[in-house]
């Protein structure tokens, strides 16, 4: 199933005549000056309402911009559109914005820019995301090298340059290469003012009742106890009310991107799990699919069992977790969160008994799975799903009616799903808002198709909602997982052909998404036809679903905001990357 | 003068009183992570000792040697102050609790409390306004917005809810007559006020929750907006004093409650009858029954909201608590 | 009696004596190696943006003239309440009270209606 790639550029060119440049494979090449005015007219006219990934890649020669597009519209739900715009100058990079179309580019452009520095014409806020304002370079260019620079691709020469000489107990203490960070020209960490890497804050005093008053910037975040990790929120208060919050992420910046590119396409695997440490296993999922994707794999049908039946303990686990950790944001004292994770300790001991690891499972291959499981271990699956079912029970009984949970979240953080889909809000967030989009269902990949369940929806979008959201799709993966465990094949291969231990991806790229449980996850990757990733871009749900949280949280109190930034669930391994 | 029964008998009762006092305070906090890691499915702390029994000292040990911060940004005096304040205030409102009968202690006919006064009811609501001065000076010296906000909340919540406090407990001055503790114990001989008073009851619970900032009610401390409240910038020592007097003023709460309500070391008279050690055993299991409660609120249900819970005083409590102090005011006057 | 207060005294001074030591006791003991991040104010682990004290908007600074109000009304009902059952027609103390505190709830209906607890 794909979408009519004739048919769109047809309307396109008679609509901007000239605008297709190119049609590259599955993406069409438009037209970069005209970019916003095309952007409208796929929007309103064509129903492309909903940009969910917007990456760049760096050929020698020239940038592209890419960007995928889909439809909230019934008829039109399913493969989207993807195009690219392409930049030839390296130089002076710039490429019209169309976060005025498509809300949610606001914070991937930002990322491109920080990334491959370029510019955005009429970005509201361009400035770097992930890394610090100051920062030399730009890191994903092909031309940028760090300061332990050693090798484009993996598997490394010896790290030690010098053979004749016995290797130091400490590489990284004496390394040769002495200094391990790169500063710009002129820029003296000693005197660098920490305070300039926000924007002027002190909005003029505001009169209240005949009063003058002034509204007070606070930080909330990096280090502070409820937001999920290095996370950072800039709140401007009015008394305790929200006025303006701005989110500012990277403080666990490691370049994921780059080094994934260097590493080989099976090595990413394992890396994909320090994505979300939450549901390590939906990484994972999201991953091989997409390289499968590359490759025209097949699967063999026990494996796409297992990988499901993974999948969805993960995505039980996750919902589950994400609800714990909600009431410890509503001062509940640790004790439903403590709940989730006993539970989360049955499905990790069955984690570990199939792969080895309690949360870095390394389970997923290209191609298939690590390992068989067996079937005992299926049996105890059915009982640690059979659990789940009356614990998710439990968690309704002790949590639904709580009087002061809903007093605290009815209408908190509430927000119309059309509003969402242009900030590019996907997963349990989205669905609660009362749109029916699960990519399971939309743009089904592994065996999704085969199985009977229902993609759940509530009406208002606000806390309470996103709260039964998770319960119901709790359900929903229950009732996949016991279909997934009747008809699971009682033998058969689990890999497609040998485990192989290098895989050669033929030429091309593609965007592949799969609904994890936080949102849509997906991995935009690029093969020259060698061993490694020629670019490895992770179109991150929780960075993205963040880019919503200032518009939900203002003129709430600030109580609320860290309520709605907890129901949001983002974890930070993926937001930062 | 008689010296001792006028002089050494009081000091050595305040002595042991505020030893006590300060142990219960420091088991507290043993308690409480031990009851709620059971809620859990916890162990809670099982390091220090036999189930962990010795976890107070050590905590109290550490605090004492961790290196004292002062930062330069704060008013020095009052931020030292501050903790301080709150610890006596809560120690202090001690002072007039009966705990138990007069009783023979090597040959001295010794009442089993420290202070027996006239007023004991004002002196207790006036003692326990001054533990509030210790939070907002606290939090307002800091200099820090976490502290500012967690004080100015520390502020408004203690006073509304001292508001509903004070009128929850006219209803009870009305039935015993008296502002005097150990008459209104005695009154509660053969039942306890929590019968005649179970609106007055509820009231006053839910008031001295909120006045000793206990979950669902801990808003000037919220961990997960305010990090800390207003001893954000408390560490060592001082943070410890301000944790025991959150600790000890469960006790001192859960003592007044018994007390006021549930008939101190009185009800019921068939085992205080027995032996005056007795009431004295009985009114403990009653402190204890009343902490566990404290406990079991935290470990259940979630914290309010601020501004609802503001509503909640002004708009419900208070017309509540004057409906009931009216209705037994007409029920005393015509029966 | 004033003399029953002198053993409240008694444990005033050793409940304050008390606090004092636990104050300045640790500038005896533990380490002072004071640098300048850990005197800096605490906001997340980042520099503070702007001074705390600052013409702030205090939403709640109504309720504490209320609470002025109502408390030093609640100060008068307490003799009452000592002495109610000794008044000679009970029904007469009552109604005073009665009158007193409706005109209490009045004052407080007007701020109810006027939105004086209401936030911003």
């Amino acid at each position: 199933m794909a979408i009519d790639l004739g048919a769109v550029e047809a309307q396109l060119s008679t609509a901007f005549p000239g605008a297709v440049v190119e049609r590259e494979g599955d993406w069409l090449v438009l037209d970069r000056d005209r970019l916003p005015s095309i952007a409208t007219y796929l929007r309103d006219e064509m129903g492309f309402d909903f940009l969910t990934h917007v990456s760049a890649s760096d050929y020698a020669d020239h940038l592209d911009v890419v960007y995928n597009v889909y439809s909230t519209r019934p008829e039109l739900q399913g493969p989207g559109l993807s195009f690219k715009v392409r930049v030839p100058d390296r130089v002076d990079a710039r490429v019209p914005t169309v976060t005025t179309i498509w809300k949610s580019a606001n914070f991937q452009e930002r990322e491109v820019w920080d990334m491959f520095g370029i510019h955005f014409d009429g970005h509201p806020d361009l400035r770097r995301i992930l890394l610090w304002e100051g920062f030399e370079g730009h890191p994903l260019r092909k031309d940028w090298h760090e300061p332990y620079y050693e090798e484009d691709n993996k598997p490394f020469g010896s790290r030690w340059p010098y053979p004749e000489n016995p290797r130091p107990r400490s590489a990284e203490q004496r390394v040769h290469w002495r200094a391990n960070v790169q500063y710009p020209q002129g820029f003296d960490p000693e005197d660098w003012d920490l305070g300039a890497d926000y924007p002027p804050l002190f909005a003029p005093k505001v009169e209240i009742n005949g009063i003058d008053t002034e509204p007070v910037y606070l930080n909330v975040g990096p280090h502070h106890p409820s937001t999920h990790g290095v996370f950072r929120m800039v709140v401007g208060l009015q008394g305790e009310t929200v006025t303006n919050l701005t989110p500012v992420v990277g403080h666990l910046h490691r370049n994921h991107e780059k080094i994934g590119e260097r590493n080989l396409w099976n090595g990413n695997i394992p890396y994909t799990d320090r994505l979300d440490y939450i549901s390590p296993m939906y990484n994972e999922f999201a991953y091989v699919v997409a390289v499968e994707r590359m490759l025209g794999k097949e699967v063999p049908e026990r494996a796409e069992y297992l990988r499901v039946i993974m999948g969805e303990l993960a995505r039980v686990v996750n919902h589950l977790l994400t609800i714990g950790f909600q009431f410890n944001e509503l001062g509940a004292m640790m004790t439903p969160m403590i709940y989730a994770f006993t539970e989360r300790e049955h499905v990790l001991d069955l984690f570990e008994e199939a792969s080895g690891a309690r949360m870095m499972h390394n389970y997923y291959r290209i191609g298939g799975v690590y390992g068989d499981v067996s079937d005992e271990w299926l049996a105890r699956c059915r009982k640690v799903v059979s659990r789940l079912d009356r614990k998710i029970d439990e968690f309704e009984t002790l949590l639904t009616d709580n009087e002061i949970f809903i007093s605290r979240s009815r209408g908190v953080g509430a927000m119309s799903w059309q509003e969402m889909v242009n900030y590019g809000v996907t997963g349990p967030v989205l669905r609660s808002a009362g749109l029916s989009y699960d990519i399971r269902r939309v743009e089904p990949y592994s065996i999704y198709e085969s199985f009977d369940f229902e993609v759940p929806t509530y009406e208002t979008g606000d806390v309470y909602d996103r709260y039964r959201q998770r319960i119901a799709e709790a359900r929903q993966s229950i009732k996949i997982l016991k279909q997934a465990l009747n008809r699971i094949p009682a033998t058969g291969a689990i890999m497609d052909g040998k485990n192989a231990w290098n895989v050669k991806v033929p030429d091309g790229e593609l965007y592949s998404r799969v609904e994890h449980p936080k949102g849509e996850l997906g991995f935009y990757l690029v093969s020259d036809g060698g061993t490694n990733p020629y670019r490895y871009h992770v179109r991150s749900e929780c960075l993205i679903n963040l880019a919503a949280l200032e518009a939900m949280s203002v003129g709430h109190l600030l109580a609320d905001a860290i309520v709605i930034l907890g129901s949001i669930d983002i974890t930070l391994g993926e937001v930062d990357r | 003068m008689d010296w001792v029964a006028d002089f050494w008998i009081p000091l050595i009762k305040a002595v042991v009183v505020v030893l006590v006092l300060l142990l219960g305070g420091a088991y507290m906090t043993w308690g409480e992570r031990k009851i709620c890691a059971r809620f859990q499915v916890r162990y809670g702390p099982n390091r220090a000792g036999p189930f962990g029994i010795l976890q107070p000292l050590a905590d109290a040990v550490k605090a004492i040697f961790k290196e004292e911060i002062v930062p330069n940004h704060v008013d020095k005096i009052i931020y030292v102050m501050a903790p301080g304040i709150s610890f006596a205030a809560v120690l202090i409102t001690f002072a007039v609790i009966p705990f138990g009968p007069e009783v023979d202690l090597f040959g001295q006919r010794v009442g089993l409390w420290v202070g027996d006064i006239e007023v004991g009811l004002l002196f207790l609501l006036a003692i326990a306004a001054l533990g509030s001065y210790g939070i907002v000076l606290g939090g307002w010296s800091s200099n820090n917005k976490y502290s500012l906000l967690g004080a100015l909340r520390a502020a408004a919540q203690m006073i509304s809810y001292e508001l509903i406090l004070g009128i929850s407990l006219l209803a009870v001055v009305l039935l015993a007559g008296s502002l005097n503790l150990r008459e209104i114990v005695d009154f509660q001989g053969t039942w306890p006020l929590l019968v005649l008073q179970p609106l007055g009851f509820l009231i006053f619970l839910i008031a001295i929750l909120a006045e000793s900032n206990r979950s669902p009610f801990d808003l000037p401390e919220t961990e997960n907006e305010l990090v800390s409240g207003f001893m954000t910038e408390y560490g060592g020592i001082k943070f410890a004093l301000y944790f025991i007097a959150e600790y000890t003023a469960m006790v001192v709460n859960s003592a007044i409650v018994v007390t006021i309500f549930l008939g101190g070391w009185k009800w019921p008279a068939l085992i205080s009858d027995l032996h005056p050690l007795a009431g004295v055993g009985l009114f403990l299991a009653k402190v204890l029954f009343v902490l566990f409660l404290y406990v079991w609120i935290r470990a259940s249900i979630p914290r309010v909201r601020f501004d609802k819970f503001m509503r909640f005083s002004w708009k419900f409590m208070l017309p509540l608590a004057f409906v009931n102090l009216l209705a037994t005011a007409a029920v005393v006057a015509f029966l | 009696m004033p003399a029953d207060y002198l053993p409240i005294l008694f444990f005033a001074v050793v409940a304050v004596v008390l606090s004092a030591i636990a104050v300045l006791m640790p500038a005896l003991f533990g380490p002072k190696r004071p640098t300048s991040v850990k005197l800096a104010p605490y906001e997340s682990g980042k520099l503070p943006i702007g001074p705390a004290r600052r013409r702030f908007s205090i939403q709640y600074y109504l309720y504490a003239v209320l609470f002025i109000l109502f408390d030093v009304e609640i100060v008068f009902l307490f003799p009452w309440a000592v002495v109610f059952r000794d008044l000679a027609p009970r029904w007469l103390g009552l109604a005073e009270a009665a009158v007193f505190v409706l005109i209490l709830l009045l004052g407080l209906a007007y701020v109810w209606k006027k939105g004086g607890l209401e936030w911003e």
